[in-house]
């Protein structure tokens, strides 16, 4: 017993690869987490309308900019265009500064438009927003603080921290099969002799990838079906789109991390390395594409950095049709994104694949 | 004439050479198997017979020279060959969840001319097994098997690359009797082997390899009679002989070997350190000889066995007795 366990050992310790991807992963992981501020609440997206551009609309811009969880941009357009993408969620709060802001003979109010689907933060913003208003408009003499802020909360469809998650499991569940499967799946054909009796045979190796593919892509398809359902009938989970459209995004995300197992079963010399080396790449992906959380309470520049990871479109596309209830259509930047990590990933799986 | 060859030829390999950097695995080899016949090649590890059939199977393009199977070039004709041919390799696995008949039915499904799984595993006696999986088999069924997925696309040309290696005598000669069998149907069989029994037994004509050369090819008769020595004489005397008593045998006989056993039983014979096999030539005056010798040094004769060389005698005169890795 004792010299089969220490043979064990022995064999463990001499299949480097498997260990180096074995002790590396928990690393990262720890790096990963160490990374997210868990505990904050994260930043807001404020976009500010100045239609006064005096001296108080200039400070109130200023103090808000002071305001740490606040991440401020200014524009200039029109505010029907801004108040649609908060609507659409693309900007977090809209803050109007009215024209005659400026002139103390007037009781104009500043208008704060959020829409419903972040009660928390939107309690938090609108406190901070008011605050700072009667702050300044006090300057000029007193005032009456709840004449000064006008809010207008856009009523969009129920959308709770489940949903997003769900939708982010569903992508991480497609994530995790296709990258690890198929690269497990390769390796172990490969280290049993399985590929090079397939390639004494006709079959045209175009065939062998297609079939690789399609089986997993509707092992994917049954997947989702399996975690949308036990989501919404479940645990409560609401899908508004169209489900058709989420399948669709569903099989291009599938491909692409088909894709990337392919490549990595080229480079795993067992299929032990190749569990080692897909979860190294899958599991820092699911935090950093936002599967869980947002990826704005990401530090320094990696919440621009996660916008290039192949999860996030497959995620950002994913809840604009099933929460936001979008034509597919109007996914097309993420599609588009996804459908060149399809291209760049299915190149270089050719290129590195070997028998 | 080269034309007329290939056309008559299941195989014909002309001048091929395999390079791995600077490492040459095969080295200008040229032979060719006849249709019908079961074509062996032996030769040590690192021979490169693996090699040279993996080129045939157009499993690898050879760096230089030409393969044509069954009248096909195999790099312009690629398909076709491996339509024609089966190939059983020489650490071949097969998909663990899939039972013998689903795995001959998936393996069919890859050529247009394609056995039913049933008549293959009856051939291999393995009907019994037909909804088992590979890890259920034992060692020779699992070889019987392999000769079975060769056979899925009832091929002109089976390639086996070792199949009865790790497999006890009982495997062994029932896996012979299948090969016989198939090739009975008129089935070519080109097969390596290291067992040399295996190879004067089943195969009309050997190819020997040593460090990617083609060192000689006949039948197993024809290799025999190209050594000098005839047959060779295992005896044991009372004491151990000398150099020189050694040498003064050599001057009359060939000194082949010793055989060193500490005193072990080894059948009928008692072989002790004081045994010695020796091959003498045909001339019928070489037994007397090398008994007169003996007689001269006064040692007593304990025991005297005289066989034919085989096969394993042209073996290692061709490659040598020095260990492969």
């Amino acid at each position: 017993m004792i010299t089969l366990v220490l043979a064990n050992i022995k064999m463990m310790a001499r299949n480097r690869q498997a260990i180096f991807w074995a002790l590396f992963f928990p690393l990262m992981l720890v790096v990963v987490f160490g990374l997210f501020d868990v505990n904050g609440v994260g930043s807001a997206d404020v976009v500010v309308i100045d239609q006064s551009n005096g001296p108080k609309s200039e400070l109130l811009k200023e103090r808000l900019q002071e305001i740490g969880f606040l991440d401020v941009e200014f524009e200039e357009g029109g505010v029907s265009g801004a108040w649609g993408k908060v609507s659409d969620g693309d900007f977090g709060y809209l803050i109007v500064i009215p024209g005659l802001f400026d002139d103390p003979a007037v009781n104009s109010q500043v208008t704060l438009v959020y829409n419903t689907r972040n009660p928390d933060r939107n309690q938090l913003v609108d406190g901070a927003v008011r605050n700072l208003v009667s702050e300044i408009q006090a300057l000029d003499g007193p005032v009456v603080p709840s004449l000064l802020l006008n809010t207008d909360v856009i009523d969009v469809p129920e959308v709770d921290y489940f949903d997003n998650v769900l939708l982010g499991l569903l992508g991480l569940g497609i994530m995790m099969n296709s990258i690890i499967s198929i690269a497990v799946r390769i390796s172990t054909f490969r280290n049993q002799a399985i590929l090079k009796r397939l390639l004494v045979t006709p079959l045209p190796i175009w065939k062998f990838f297609a079939a690789e593919i399609t089986a997993h892509v509707l092992l994917a398809l049954v997947q989702a079906g399996i975690i949308l359902s036990l989501g919404v009938f479940v645990f409560g989970g609401h899908v508004h789109g169209n489900i058709l459209w989420v399948l669709a995004i569903t099989v291009l995300g599938s491909v692409v991390f088909l894709n990337i197992g392919f490549i990595l079963s080229a480079w795993a010399k067992s299929p032990a390395a190749a569990s080692g080396m897909g979860n190294a790449v899958a599991m820092p992906m699911m935090f950093l594409a936002g599967t869980f959380f947002s990826t704005a309470a990401l530090p320094w520049v990696l919440p621009e950095m996660s916008l290039v990871l192949p999860l996030t479109p497959m995620l950002a596309a994913l809840r604009d049709v099933a929460i936001d209830s979008e034509p597919i259509w109007d996914t097309w930047p993420y599609l588009a994104a996804l459908g060149g990590w399809a291209v760049v990933t299915a190149l270089g799986a050719i290129k590195v694949f070997k028998f | 004439m080269i034309s007329c060859a290939i056309m008559q030829s299941a195989v014909q390999v002309e001048n091929l050479v395999k390079r791995y950097g600077t490492f040459t695995a095969v080295d200008g080899v040229t032979f060719a198997v006849e249709r019908g016949e079961i074509f062996g090649i032996l030769g040590p590890n690192g021979a490169g017979k693996t090699t040279t059939l993996e080129i045939i199977e157009s499993l690898q393009k050879p760096t230089e020279g030409r393969v044509s199977v069954l009248g096909l070039d195999v790099q312009s004709n690629a398909a076709e060959v491996k339509a024609r041919t089966g190939v059983q390799l020489q650490a071949s696995a097969y998909y663990d969840y899939l039972n013998l008949t689903e795995i001959l039915s998936l393996l069919g499904s890859f050529y247009p001319n394609k056995a039913k799984p049933a008549d293959l595993l009856e051939q291999v006696d393995l009907s019994d097994k037909a909804l088992s999986r590979i890890g259920e088999l034992s060692g020779g069924q699992k070889q019987r098997f392999a000769v079975a997925a060769s056979l899925v696309n009832n091929p002109e040309l089976v390639i086996l690359d070792e199949p009865t290696t790790g497999l006890d005598p009982q495997a062994r000669r029932n896996l012979w009797s299948l090969i016989k069998e198939v090739n009975q149907r008129g089935v070519t069989i080109v097969l390596t082997t290291h067992s040399m029994d295996e190879a004067e037994l089943l195969c009309k004509r050997l190819a020997i390899m040593d460090h990617g050369k083609l060192l000689v090819v006949g039948t197993p008769r024809d290799l025999i009679k190209r050594l000098e020595a005839s047959y060779a004489v295992k005896l044991t005397t009372d004491r151990p002989m000398t150099m020189t008593q050694l040498e003064s045998l050599s001057g009359k006989v060939e000194v082949f070997d010793s055989v060193v056993q500490d005193g072990s039983a080894n059948g009928d014979v008692e072989v002790t350190e004081n045994t010695y096999l020796l091959r003498l030539s045909n001339n019928p005056s070489a037994l007397k000889t090398m008994l007169d010798e003996i007689s001269k040094t006064g040692l007593g004769l304990e025991n005297l066995q005289i066989t034919p060389v085989t096969l394993e005698d042209v073996f290692l005169e061709l490659t040598g007795t020095e260990l492969r890795d």
